[in-house]
């Protein structure tokens, strides 16, 4: 309550700008007019560089994975093993794989597990980076050294070993262990951009205000600090993201990620070794197609972002 | 904030204290980090004695089991282990491979070689040809060569290193037959040179493009950034040419920098190649100490995870102390900053 204040003071947030006027936008459209609104529209997307198709075209492939019960062809987990191996045709789509399950359908069906993957790993890594990069950059400064130290030696262990040994921690993988191992895996970088912002404001007289009044670490934190690191993290968040879906499908793909019966873009790939001997392109090209664009649409809204 | 400063001032001044510092720190770190995956790996479940019995480990009697156990010093608690560990190494044995029944050593010395050679080589060939796209791009910036090999760069920084690995040996091993789909030589042809260059063809390909666009990306902003800068324009009204003003004022100031990426770069590029060398089954450290860490093979993984560790540790001092000595222009919002945003 007594907070509210210094919020004001504070924080660039809505509670301040929502008193501004903002017809000062809105006087500029009005000159020119004469200009059709949707050309207009079209021509400021340009300006920004806003990636209007990259975004669309990632929702498209997000909806289309969350109802693909809506339009899939054949049940994805049903092995047709009078069809294994098929090539591309007008019944099987993408082909089957060496299971006999439909790639068409398994594609979109997988697709789920890789998002998702790919959004958990990221708010796991996104919350540990914040909080110690809080902590680094609130700590006194040998603290401060010492966890940066700390961090350039979890840097130095490579990615892959940390994953193997944590794997072998919590046993058999299922969606959420992966998620939780890639994620612990690679916050150190979101984390050194926090605690810098955070050296930068944490002299402010807001945060010293609200410190005084008592709050505690995470109230300052959330409601101080993080909307003033928040535009800096976003690019890497995104680009956390992305790194999220490589390292899952990775991971699958060399048979320490998610077992071949959960599908998804990454353990579909996991049986390429056969498909290599028996000249299955199919099986190697749809889903790496699929992760790829995925990834190149992330990618360029994670720059846009920058 | 003073303090500090001078601290840093004073250790310019006298070498010993600052290089003594470094050394210091690497050694607590190296410290540090083998205690740490000692632990680590000693904790996960899992048994070390099916890498050194094979398949009989799972045959034996508790009492065999026991013996083994401690004739291989598995019975102990963690930090007794650690300590008779680090006590040998120390004196330079490191201890026998669980599965190869060799000296760790031994095992890792027959296989770096391969994995030098893949990475150096991968390493020289990303930082030459990045910095000749990144100066390629800067040149052309906004015209149609720069957006085209930006949407170029963009498309291949996004394949995955093992999906590319795979279609090129599909395209070139199952297809077209001409380039070796895995291995380091034909067997028996260790000493050939062609044929070497023939089985690192690919998984070279693949290292190079997973890495390169991201450092010519980089170098083409700095470069871009560079040439909007007060002493261009100075050096234009001079009547200096771009091509001067490109190749003797702006890419001088860009080095420092450039070296600093290229340095932390190194521990990406290696990351990388143990992936990739996995994929080509290429005999190297990177599908070693995928095995050694999958299989247990514990004092194989520790002196694996003390190179790779060892690298990175000293690449991260060397891109600190060319931003502190040699490019005194840094700023030190610069310097603590996000200099290497995406990991």
């Amino acid at each position: 309550m007594e907070d509210e204040g210094f919020k004001l003071v504070g924080v660039r947030g809505p509670s301040l700008t929502s008193f501004a006027p903002e017809d000062d936008s809105a006087h500029k459209e009005t000159k020119r007019r004469p200009v059709s609104k949707a050309g207009l529209w079209l021509k400021r997307k340009r300006m920004e560089k806003r990636p209007v198709f990259s975004f669309l075209l990632l929702l498209t492939i997000i909806l289309c994975c969350l109802g693909c019960e809506l339009f899939m062809p054949k049940d994805p987990l049903y092995m047709d093993l009078a069809n294994y191996d098929r090539r591309p045709d007008g019944e099987f789509w993408f082909g089957t794989d060496a299971m006999g399950r439909d790639l068409f359908s398994m594609i979109w069906y997988g697709g789920r597990v890789s998002l998702l993957i790919g959004f958990a790993a990221t708010a796991v890594s996104t919350l540990i980076a914040v909080v110690f990069g809080a902590v680094s950059g609130l700590a006194p400064r040998w603290a401060d050294a010492l966890l940066m130290r700390l961090t350039e030696i979890l840097l130095s262990v490579p990615n892959l070993l940390l994953v193997v040994l944590l794997q072998a921690v919590l046993g058999q993988a299922n969606v959420w262990s992966l998620s939780f191992v890639i994620g612990v895996t690679g916050w150190v970088s979101i984390a050194k951009v926090v605690r810098t912002e955070v050296r930068q404001i944490r002299g402010s007289e807001y945060v010293i205000a609200s410190k005084c009044m008592g709050a505690g670490f995470f109230h300052v934190l959330f409601n101080h600090l993080a909307p003033n690191f928040f535009s800096a993290i976003m690019f890497m968040v995104v680009m956390n993201v992305r790194s999220a879906i490589i390292s899952e499908s990775t991971l699958s793909f060399m048979g320490i990620g998610l077992p071949l019966e959960v599908i998804s873009w990454g353990s579909m790939l996991a049986l390429a070794d056969k498909a290599l001997l028996s000249g299955s392109w199919w099986m190697i090209v749809f889903p790496g197609l699929f992760l790829i664009v995925t990834l190149v649409c992330i990618t360029n809204i994670g720059s846009a972002l920058k | 904030m003073n303090f500090r400063e001078r601290e840093r001032r004073m250790d310019r001044k006298n070498p010993f204290l600052f290089y003594g510092g470094k050394v210091l720190g690497f050694i607590i770190s190296m410290v540090v980090l083998s205690f740490a995956v000692f632990s680590i790996a000693r904790l996960a479940p899992g048994d070390p004695l099916v890498s050194y019995y094979g398949e009989r480990a799972e045959k034996m009697t508790p009492d065999e089991r026991a013996l083994a156990e401690r004739r291989l010093g598995l019975e102990e608690p963690v930090h007794v282990q650690y300590i008779r560990w680090a006590g040998s190494a120390l004196q330079g044995d490191f201890g026998i491979s669980y599965k190869y029944k060799m000296d760790v050593t031994e095992v890792i010395g027959g296989r770096i070689g391969n994995t030098l050679l893949l990475g150096g080589i991968g390493f020289v060939l990303i930082f030459v040809l990045a910095l000749l796209l990144g100066i390629l791009c800067a040149w052309y910036e906004g015209g149609l060569p720069d957006k085209i090999i930006c949407k170029i760069g963009t498309v291949t920084s996004c394949i995955p290193e093992f999906w590319l690995s795979l279609m090129l040996i599909l395209i070139f091993a199952v297809y077209l037959h001409v380039l070796p789909s895995s291995g380091a030589y034909t067997v028996g042809g260790k000493g050939d040179v062609g044929d070497r260059i023939l089985h690192l063809a690919l998984p070279m390909t693949v290292v190079v493009t997973g890495h390169l666009w991201y450092y010519a990306f980089m170098i083409r902003n700095k470069i871009v950034e560079e040439l909007r800068a007060d002493y261009v324009l100075l050096a234009r009204a001079k009547g200096l040419n771009k091509r001067r003003i490109m190749f003797g004022q702006c890419l001088r100031n860009v080095m420092p920098s450039y070296l600093s990426i290229m340095a932390i770069s190194v521990p990406h590029i290696m990351g990388g190649t143990y992936i990739i060398e996995t994929v080509f089954s290429y005999p190297g450290i990177g599908t070693l100490s995928y095995e050694s860490a999958r299989f247990k093979d514990y004092n194989l993984l520790m002196v694996l995870c003390m190179i790779s560790g060892g690298v990175v540790i000293l690449c991260n001092m060397a891109a600190q102390t060319i931003n502190e000595r040699i490019d005194f222009r840094i700023r030190p919002e610069e310097k603590s900053g996000s200099k290497f945003p995406d990991s």
